[in-house]
């Protein structure tokens, strides 16, 4: 078993420890556990990074060099890394436990998903010809930090139409955290379309086909776009937005992996 | 972050009876459309994953009741992204995009040439104001270096800093409607079609995909001089390597190693590796001779006809073979199968002659994709907009400042749209910096 693996998978286990740290703060609402909660978070990160680096030379080890972004293992962990990654970069606006434990939940749901299940291939494989380019890099982590804002913003969408007085973050609060989620994650998805598009052409010979993971990242895009509009041109707020966010994601889940596993075409690097 | 495109109604008096034109003009200008439409085409494109596009009837068939593929077919849903409806839809988005940007855009352009100073009162107003007495503005103008003077009056002045953000919104706008118009561009003066050349093959046109299935020229000749594969450990394919040359008038003007994600671009035609194949050449010893036959190929000396009919990756599970016509002295057709891994019937006697199967060799061919897209750079400069355009719209913002001169001395005030927060921070350093409470 690759080093990597292992320490991804303790990677994993400090994201379920992180999940019941939230729980002891909710039980006894003190603030050196907040502190706590959070020099955790930076340390599980780092061992994420850590892990994903290790990944990267263990590959060049295996004569396969690449980087770890290339099967659903792969995508999986990075998914969860771009989720900490979010958390800690817009610490100043998420600065709320309840939604770091949720963001916690999802890395840990992505995290256990790819170690423990038996369907994941953990192996490094190594590249086929079409994915032998450096837009590689720039296109999956574009993607996967959309993906990650749009489950920031799905959270605070969620936390709106729950409303949990005691725990929850001021409602106006969401709100903003919830647009703001969403001004990283439209660029974002729009670059990682874009470069996505520009790969495409040169690999392939057409910038654009139709395949179902474009044609559903373009969906994903123009359901954001939607939303902006609805939040920006017409002033919706509140519940509305909530649920706009809520669904938003949902499109998000199926462009990363009902396309996957439901429809095929050229993109189907993931399931394989 | 506020309205940045909000529905101002529009000024002054209605028209006594709204004409035709009027009633078209607010349908094709209103937000709603644009909202239904990008709903209609999301929608649309959702159908377009689930139903399997531009497949054979036969494949409709084995998944839909035929009453369905009769609906499919009615309602275009077997070639979604190429029907007039979505076609028609995604035209009206651009008319809806230029009829709800450019009435907003040229208002934009008209306010800045007539930026007003709030009266008094109105200064008073804004949450962000401080009064520093005593002072004049030139005392104080220092401070705002890193903003635009967007008016200098007379005991009053206007200033400005990311002014380019109330433009993202138009650019982002623009920059869709340019995307469209490349891809337009491409559909109509473009062509893509596949390409397979045999090692040694010269080819100079390309059957073009689509309805028409015209046969292309391509303006110049490319030939294959050698392709290579090569596989990892695993099994999987690691690369695929053409190298071909182009030819102008028989002449080579270029050689180049087309691989996955590196193209051949000639003369606006790119040329990119898709796949790869093989066909199977039949290594024979025909009464000493060397003979290599293709599929189909034929060896004729004498009165021996021999021709390569048909080949089977394996025959009756005994491995490779191929069958071989002949004919016999008679004048009687005749066939037989020669097994590579079978040496009763690896080596047999036609009319006489001894015919030895010595290997099956795999050719392989290259499959290439050719295409002609001359849009495909105003697509890029519409991607670069449009990525710069959201940059713009997210992250900078227009703010103002005014700068009046009362006569209790400098009255600084603030108004920002967009990012209220952030510019109330702002605008509290700079307080600090004027050392005004």
């Amino acid at each position: 078993m690759l080093v990597s693996n292992k320490i991804l998978a303790v990677v994993t286990f400090l994201y379920l420890f992180l999940f019941f740290a939230h729980l002891v703060y909710f039980a006894t609402k003190q603030e050196r556990v907040l502190t706590f909660v959070w020099v955790a978070l930076y340390v599980t990160f780092g061992l994420h990074t850590a892990g994903l680096v290790v990944r990267w030379v263990e590959s060049y080890r295996l004569s396969i060099g690449h980087a770890p972004l290339s099967n659903f293992y792969e995508s999986l962990i990075f998914y969860g890394w771009c989720i900490s990654l979010i958390v800690i970069v817009m610490k100043k606006r998420l600065r709320f436990p309840l939604l770091t434990m949720f963001a916690c939940l999802i890395a840990l749901g992505f995290m256990g998903y790819a170690s423990f299940s038996s369907s994941v291939d953990k192996k490094i494989q190594p590249l086929i010809p079409a994915l032998q380019s450096n837009w590689l890099h720039i296109h999956v982590f574009t993607c996967f930090i959309a993906y990650a804002s749009f489950a920031v913003s799905f959270l605070a969408g969620l936390f709106s139409i729950f409303n949990w007085k005691s725990v929850m973050p001021p409602e106006e609060r969401l709100e903003e955290l919830n647009y703001r989620s969403v001004m990283v994650g439209f660029p974002m998805l729009s670059a990682g379309i874009l470069t996505g598009a520009v790969w495409a052409h040169y690999a392939w010979g057409s910038y654009w086909s139709w395949d179902p993971k474009e044609t559903w990242s373009l969906i994903t895009w123009i359901f954001y776009a939607l939303f902006l509009h609805a939040r920006f041109a017409r002033g919706w707020k509140g519940r509305r937005i909530a649920l706009l966010s809520i669904i938003g994601f949902a499109s998000v889940i199926f462009t990363y992996f009902g396309v996957n596993f439901i429809l095929s075409g050229l993109h189907s690097y993931g399931a394989a | 972050m506020s309205a940045t495109k909000s529905n101002v109604g529009r000024e002054g008096e209605p028209p006594p009876s709204p004409s035709f034109l009027d009633h078209a003009y607010e349908f094709l200008s209103s937000v709603t459309l644009a909202i239904a439409l990008l709903a209609f085409i999301a929608v649309a494109s959702i159908f377009g994953t689930l139903v399997k596009q531009q497949a054979s009837p036969e494949e409709y068939l084995s998944f839909y009741s035929e009453s369905t593929y009769t609906i499919i077919r009615f309602l275009g849903l077997d070639d979604v992204f190429h029907s007039k409806w979505f076609i028609g839809a995604i035209s009206l988005l651009v008319l809806n995009l230029i009829f709800c940007s450019l009435p907003r855009f040229i208002r934009l352009l008209k306010s800045r040439a007539t930026v007003k100073i709030p009266n008094e009162k109105a200064l008073d107003a804004m949450g962000l104001r401080c009064l520093l007495p005593g002072k004049k503005i030139d005392d104080i103008a220092g401070v705002f270096k890193r903003y635009r003077n967007a008016q200098n009056n007379e005991g009053s002045r206007v200033l400005e800093r990311g002014s380019l953000g109330r433009y993202a919104v138009y650019m982002v706008h623009l920059s869709i409607i340019i995307i469209l118009v490349g891809g337009l561009i491409g559909v109509l003066f473009g062509y893509r079609g596949p390409l397979t050349l045999a090692k040694g093959e010269t080819k100079d046109s390309v059957v073009a995909r689509g309805s028409t299935s015209e046969r292309k020229p391509l303006g110049f000749a490319i030939k294959l001089d050698d392709f290579k594969v090569s596989f990892y450990p695993s099994g999987e394919p690691k690369d695929y390597v053409s190298n071909v040359e182009v030819l102008e008038n028989g002449k080579s003007v270029l050689q180049k190693s087309i691989r996955v994600n590196d193209p051949l671009n000639y003369n606006g035609v790119n040329i990119y590796q898709s796949s790869y194949g093989s066909n199977p050449v039949f290594v024979f010893d025909v009464g000493g001779e060397r003979v290599e036959l293709g599929q189909g190929g034929v060896y004729q000396k004498d009165k021996l006809h021999l021709l390569a009919v048909r080949y089977e990756k394996s025959v009756h599970n005994f491995g490779p073979g191929v069958q071989i016509a002949y004919v016999e002295q008679d004048g009687q057709p005749q066939t037989t199968w020669f097994l590579k891994d079978v040496a009763r019937l690896r080596e047999k006697s036609i009319l006489g002659t001894t015919v030895r199967l010595d290997d099956i060799k795999e050719d392989y061919y290259t499959g290439l994709e050719v295409s002609r897209d001359p849009g495909v750079w105003v697509v890029w400069f519409g991607f670069a907009l449009i990525l710069f355009g959201l940059y713009v719209n997210f992250f900078l913002y227009h703010r103002r400042i005014y700068l009046v001169e009362v006569s209790k001395g400098v009255l600084v005030a603030g108004t920002a749209l967009k990012n209220k927060e952030g510019f109330k921070e702002e605008f509290e350093k700079l307080k600090g910096k004027l050392g005004c409470s």
